[in-house]
C-alpha cells in the first residue's frame, strides 16, 4: 500500500498524545493520530444514538477468562478484564514475581480505547506540588532520611528539567479544556488562575473524611475530578438538566455512554472533528518506527483488518503509556541496531520505571448512605506533601490523600473487589469467605453495602535503575512480537514511607466520629505487582544526555523529530494521580511543536 | 413484513472486527476448555462476542426502543475472499436472505462483511451465512444449534432471553435448589418481598419489564443467567455444571432414599453446601469432578453476579435483586439508599438521558 505523508504523527490518544494534539491541530497542523483501541463514542457522537460504553457492572469486569500463555507461571489462573482492556493471552505484560517467576498480570494496563486510559479513570485530577519536581534538590542536604542505608535517594533523586512554574500555565490550560470540577482553597499547589467547576453535593459517607481531616488539622478541598458539572463551551459538551444525575457509581473503571467524564477523547480530540486537518484511525496498532540517520522517516502500523501500512511524517510523537511507549521503542530498536544504539546508547531505556507507593484504610461507618449517587472521591489533603510533614516523619518526598466514594457502591463491584490486594485477584476475597451464605450473606450486605468507606494516599516512589521494563525473552503478542516484562521492587525507603501514610489515613478514619471502625490499613509494600495503573518513568527527560532517554522537551536525545509524551518522561513520579500533569505536560510539548514545525 | 435492517457504519464494526478476529497469530490461546483441538476459534479472542448483541434505539422513545436488540453480524472473507455473503436465519420471514455489506477502511475492503438487523429481545435464533452461493454455519461465533434433520446451525440469543439453552430440566432444578441456599432471597421474609414485586405490576409491565421471566422465584433468574452464561461467555464452565449437577443429584437421591431434589428440606442443600466448603463430599464421585469446592467457589461467582446483574444478561429478573436492596435500605426518612433507578435506562429504571 502506498506510504501517506503527514507533518505529525501522534502514537496514541490517551493523556500523553491528546494534548498536544489539540495545540498542533488548532495551530494549523496536519495531524495524523493513530490508536491501538477501538473509537467508542457517546450517545450524541453515535450516528445510532448509543454509546458503546454502559452502564453495567459486567463491562467493568467481564467474564472469566483464563491465562493460557505458554511458559507463566499463572498459566490457568483466572482473571476478569474490562471490554476495553487488552486481552491477556493475545498481549500480556509479564511481571517477575517474587519467587523469581513470570506472571501475565492485568496491572498496568490503562486501556486501549481512544482516549486510552482517561476513559476508565476515575478523574482524580491532582496536580503535583512544586517539590515533587525538585527532589533531588530538596534531599541534597538531608541527613534524617529513614531506612536509606546505600543513600540510594541522594544518588537516584532527580530535579525536572522544568520548574513548577514552567508547568503552571499548563496546568491551568489543562484544568481548563479538559473540564475538571473541585476547589482549590486548601491545596498545597500554586494557581495563577482558576478554572475548576463547581463540584456537586459530596456523597454523605464523606463527612466522616471531613470530620477526620478537620480534627487532625489537615486543609482539605474538594478533589479535583474530570467530570464536568456544568457546561463546557470549550469541548462544546453540555449537562443534563437534573445535574445530581451526573453523580453515579458507573465512573471508576467504566467509561461514560453521556461524555461527562473529561477523557481526552470528548475534551480534546472529538472537537477536532471536522477540521481537515485532523484525522484518527482507531483500530491501528503501530508495530514499529523506521529511521533514515536521526529522523524518524516512517512509522509502520496494522490497520483494523491487520494489513501492514506505513506513514512518514516530519515528527513522531509516541505516547501509548509508559510500558507499551518503552517497548515500542525497543522494538523497534531490536529490528536496527542503529536505532537502537541511537534510543538507547545510555542504557536507560525502560530503567527508572515508577509507579507509585500507595495503599490506605477502610472503615464501616454507622450510619449506610447511597453510595451510587457519588463520583470518584470527594475530598482530599496535601498535609502529607508539605515540607514540615516530611522533615517530621524523615521522608524523601510525599504524597496526596484522599477518600474514595465509588468503590464498592453497586453489588457486584462490593463483591468482586472484597478483600481483593490487586486487579489480578478480583473476586477471590468474596469467593473464598464461604460464611457469607444464606443469612451470612444478608448480614455481609447489612454490614458493608452503603457503609464502606476508604481514604487513599498516592506518593512518590524512590526510583530505581533495577525496576525497567523490558522485552521479554519468550513471549509473544498476537503479531508475534516479544511483550513487556516488568521488573520492579520497592526500596526500604518505599517501605517507610507506605509505613506512615497508611496509619496516617487510618487516623483519618479513626477520627471521622463516633462508630466509625477501622477495619483495614495497608499499602502495596508486600505486592511487587501493583502499580494502580499509574505506570510512570522508562525514558526519563533530564539536561544531560548521559543520565536521561529524552530531552528538557521530550525529544529522544539522538533524534531530530522522535518525541515521547506520556507518563514515561517523568524522573519521579510525584505525589498524586499522573493524569493532569502528563496532559499539561503535553500542552507544554504541543508548544514547542508548533515553534518546529 | 421483512427485517428490520439498521444502519451502522463501519467504525462500529472494525470495533469488534479488529481487537477479536485480527491477528497474526494461531495459537490457541482462547481454549479454556471450551474448543476441540483442531477448532479454529481456539486462536479468536472472545468468538462468542459474534454476532454482536447490543441495545437498540429508535429515535424515537425509549419504550419503543426496549423490546429490541440491534444483532450485528460480522463475516470474515479475508483469508478467502468472497464477492457476495448473505444471512438466512430465523430472524427473517421465509428465511429470506439477508445481504452483508463490505467493511471499508479507507476506501478499501477489509475483507470483513456486516449487516445489523433488529431482533425482539428474549429470543433464540439459528442462521447460516450464505457465500458466493454456498451456506456455512458461523466460523467464529461457536454457538451451534442441531436441527432435527441432523444439520448444524448457527445460533444466537438475544436478551433476557428465558429459554434453557444449556441445562437440562433436572440440572436447573437442582441448580435452583443451590442457588436458593446460597443467596438472601431463600429467607422467608424476602422470598415474599421477591414475590410480591412481581405480583404488583401489572399485566403490560410485567411483559415490558420481565420479557417471558424465567421462573421468576427466590432465584431472581440466577439459574437462567448461568444458562445463559454456559451458552456464550463461560461455555469453558458448562462442563463443570454437567458434571456436579448430576453428582449432586445422584448423590441426594441416594442420600434420602431416591426423592426429587426439589422435595427435600433446605437441610439438605445446608448440609451439602457445608462439605463442599471443606473439599470433602461424602459420596462424592471425585473421578467424574476432583473438587467440590472448586464448584462451589464457581457457583458462589455466578449466583452473586446472577442476582444483581443487568437483567439484560438474564439474571436479576426484572431487577428483583436491585429492587431487593432498594426496599431494604432506606433512611429514617423511608427515602431508599440503594435508588439504582436514577442510573439505569428507562423504562427499566428512570434515566431517559441514558439509553442503555
Amino acid at each position: 500500500m502506498a506510504d501517506e505523508q503527514v507533518d505529525i504523527v501522534v502514537i496514541g490518544s490517551g493523556a500523553g498524545g491528546a494534548p498536544l494534539t489539540h495545540t498542533l491541530v488548532h495551530a494549523g497542523r496536519h495531524v495524523l493520530v493513530l490508536e491501538k483501541g477501538p473509537l467508542l463514542r457517546t450517545q450524541a457522537q453515535s450516528p445510532d444514538g448509543l454509546s458503546d460504553f454502559k452502564q453495567d457492572e459486567t463491562f467493568a469486569t467481564g467474564a472469566e477468562k483464563r491465562l493460557t500463555v505458554p511458559g507463566i507461571a499463572n498459566a490457568g489462573d483466572s482473571y476478569f478484564s474490562s471490554h476495553v482492556e487488552p486481552d491477556l493471552n493475545d498481549e500480556p505484560h509479564i511481571y517477575r514475581g517474587e519467587d523469581g517467576g513470570d506472571r501475565a498480570t492485568i496491572e498496568g494496563y490503562t486501556a486501549q480505547v481512544v482516549g486510552g486510559g482517561t476513559q476508565l479513570y476515575g478523574g482524580v485530577s491532582l496536580r503535583f506540588t512544586p517539590d515533587d519536581l525538585r527532589l533531588a534538590s530538596f534531599n541534597a542536604d538531608r541527613t534524617d532520611l529513614r531506612d536509606d542505608p546505600d543513600s540510594d535517594i541522594r544518588k537516584e533523586a532527580r530535579d525536572w528539567p522544568v520548574s513548577y512554574d514552567d508547568l503552571e500555565p499548563y496546568y491551568c490550560k489543562a484544568e481548563q479544556l479538559v473540564g475538571i470540577n473541585g476547589t482549590r482553597y486548601g491545596q498545597e499547589k500554586p494557581a495563577s488562575a482558576d478554572y475548576y467547576q463547581k463540584p456537586l453535593d459530596p456523597n454523605p459517607i464523606s463527612v466522616h473524611v471531613a470530620a477526620g481531616m478537620d480534627a487532625l488539622g489537615m486543609r482539605r478541598y474538594r478533589t479535583p475530578l474530570a467530570v464536568i458539572t456544568e457546561d463546557h463551551p470549550p469541548s462544546g459538551r453540555t449537562v443534563p438538566a437534573d445535574r445530581d444525575t451526573i453523580k453515579t457509581a458507573f465512573v471508576n473503571r467504566y467509561g461514560d455512554p453521556l461524555g461527562l467524564k473529561s477523557n481526552t477523547w470528548v475534551s480534546l480530540l472529538s472537537p477536532l472533528a471536522g477540521n481537515p486537518n485532523f484525522e484518527i484511525r482507531a483500530n491501528c496498532v503501530v508495530t514499529h518506527l523506521e529511521t533514515d540517520g536521526s529522523r524518524v522517516n516512517r512509522v509502520a502500523y496494522r490497520d483494523p483488518a491487520g494489513q501492514t501500512r506505513t506513514v512518514s511524517a516530519k515528527m513522531v510523537v509516541v505516547a501509548c503509556s509508559a510500558i507499551e511507549s518503552v517497548r515500542l521503542l525497543l522494538l523497534s530498536g531490536q529490528r536496527d541496531p542503529a536505532f537502537a544504539e541511537r534510543i538507547n546508547g545510555n542504557g536507560l531505556l525502560g530503567a527508572y520505571f515508577l509507579t507509585h507507593c500507595f495503599g490506605g484504610a477502610s472503615a464501616v461507618v454507622p450510619d449506610r448512605t447511597d453510595k451510587s449517587r457519588t463520583l470518584d472521591s470527594d475530598w482530599a489533603t496535601d498535609h502529607c506533601a508539605r515540607p514540615e510533614y516530611l522533615h517530621e516523619h524523615g521522608l524523601w518526598a510525599g504524597g496526596a490523600i484522599y477518600n474514595n466514594t465509588s468503590d464498592g457502591a453497586l453489588p457486584i463491584s462490593l463483591a468482586r473487589t472484597w478483600q481483593a490486594m490487586d486487579m489480578d485477584n478480583m473476586w477471590k476475597g468474596y469467593l473464598y469467605d464461604t460464611s457469607m451464605v444464606a443469612d451470612g450473606f444478608e448480614d455481609y450486605l447489612d454490614n458493608n453495602f452503603g457503609r464502606r468507606l476508604s481514604v487513599a494516599f498516592m506518593a512518590n516512589q524512590v526510583p530505581q535503575r533495577t525496576n525497567r521494563i523490558e522485552l521479554h525473552p519468550t513471549v509473544k503478542d498476537k503479531w508475534g512480537r516479544p511483550v513487556a516484562y516488568i521488573i520492579k521492587t520497592w526500596h526500604s525507603h518505599d517501605r517507610a514511607l507506605m509505613e506512615t501514610l497508611a496509619p496516617q489515613c487510618g487516623d483519618i478514619l479513626a477520627h471521622g466520629g463516633a462508630g466509625v471502625d477501622v477495619v483495614g490499613v495497608g499499602s502495596v509494600e508486600n505486592s511487587v505487582v501493583r502499580i494502580a495503573n499509574h505506570i510512570l518513568g522508562g525514558a526519563r527527560f533530564g539536561t544531560d544526555p548521559a543520565d536521561s532517554v529524552l530531552d528538557p522537551d521530550c525529544r529522544a536525545w539522538n533524534f531530530d523529530n522522535l518525541y515521547v509524551t506520556d507518563g514515561c518522561f517523568m524522573p519521579t513520579s510525584g505525589g498524586a494521580n499522573p493524569t493532569l500533569t502528563i496532559q499539561a505536560n503535553s500542552f507544554r510539548v504541543g508548544d514547542t511543536l508548533v515553534g518546529r514545525l | 413484513m421483512g427485517v428490520q435492517v439498521v444502519d451502522k457504519d463501519t467504525q462500529y464494526v472494525l470495533n469488534w472486527c479488529t481487537k477479536y478476529l485480527a491477528r497474526d497469530s494461531t495459537d490457541p490461546r482462547h481454549n479454556f476448555g471450551q474448543f476441540a483441538a483442531t477448532d479454529p476459534r481456539a486462536a479468536i479472542c472472545e468468538a462468542w462476542r459474534f454476532p454482536v448483541v447490543d441495545s437498540h434505539w429508535d429515535g424515537q422513545s425509549a419504550e419503543t426502543s426496549y423490546p429490541y436488540n440491534d444483532v450485528t453480524l460480522v463475516y470474515d472473507a479475508r483469508a478467502t475472499p468472497a464477492a457476495s455473503v448473505a444471512v438466512v436465519g430465523t430472524f427473517s420471514e421465509l428465511y429470506s436472505p439477508v445481504p452483508l455489506q463490505p467493511v471499508d477502511f479507507l476506501g478499501e475492503p477489509t475483507g470483513f462483511f456486516a449487516v445489523t438487523v433488529r431482533v425482539p429481545k428474549g429470543q433464540v435464533h439459528t442462521y447460516k451465512f450464505v457465500v458466493d452461493g454456498t451456506f456455512l454455519v458461523d466460523p467464529v461465533n461457536p454457538q451451534m444449534a442441531t436441527m432435527d434433520n441432523g444439520q448444524a446451525w448457527s445460533r444466537f440469543f438475544t436478551d433476557g432471553c428465558p429459554i434453557p439453552l444449556v441445562l437440562e430440566r433436572r440440572e436447573r432444578d437442582v441448580l435452583w435448589r443451590l442457588v436458593g441456599h446460597l443467596l438472601p432471597f431463600r429467607l422467608e421474609e424476602n422470598s415474599r418481598f421477591i414475590r410480591q414485586v412481581y405480583e404488583q405490576l401489572d399485566r403490560s409491565a410485567r411483559d415490558r419489564e420481565f420479557p417471558l421471566a424465567y421462573k421468576l422465584d427466590e432465584d431472581v433468574g440466577v439459574v437462567n443467567y448461568i444458562d445463559k452464561l454456559l451458552a456464550r461467555e463461560e461455555e469453558h464452565n458448562a462442563d463443570d455444571y454437567h458434571a456436579c449437577l448430576g453428582i449432586i443429584d445422584r448423590l441426594l437421591r441416594s442420600r434420602f432414599g431416591g426423592a426429587d431434589c426439589l422435595t427435600l428440606p433446605p437441610e439438605a442443600y445446608e448440609d451439602l453446601y457445608r462439605e463442599m466448603e471443606t473439599d470433602h463430599v461424602d459420596g462424592w464421585d471425585t473421578t467424574r469432578y476432583r473438587n467440590p469446592r472448586d464448584f462451589l467457589l464457581l457457583l458462589r461467582r455466578h449466583a452473586m453476579t446472577g442476582a444483581f446483574v443487568h437483567p439484560r444478561h438474564g439474571g436479576n429478573s426484572g431487577a428483583a435483586g436491585w429492587m431487593y436492596l432498594e426496599d431494604r435500605y432506606r433512611d429514617a426518612q423511608g427515602q431508599t439508599l440503594f435508588d439504582w433507578r436514577r442510573a439505569i435506562e428507562a423504562p427499566l429504571g428512570h434515566n431517559t438521558d441514558y439509553r442503555g
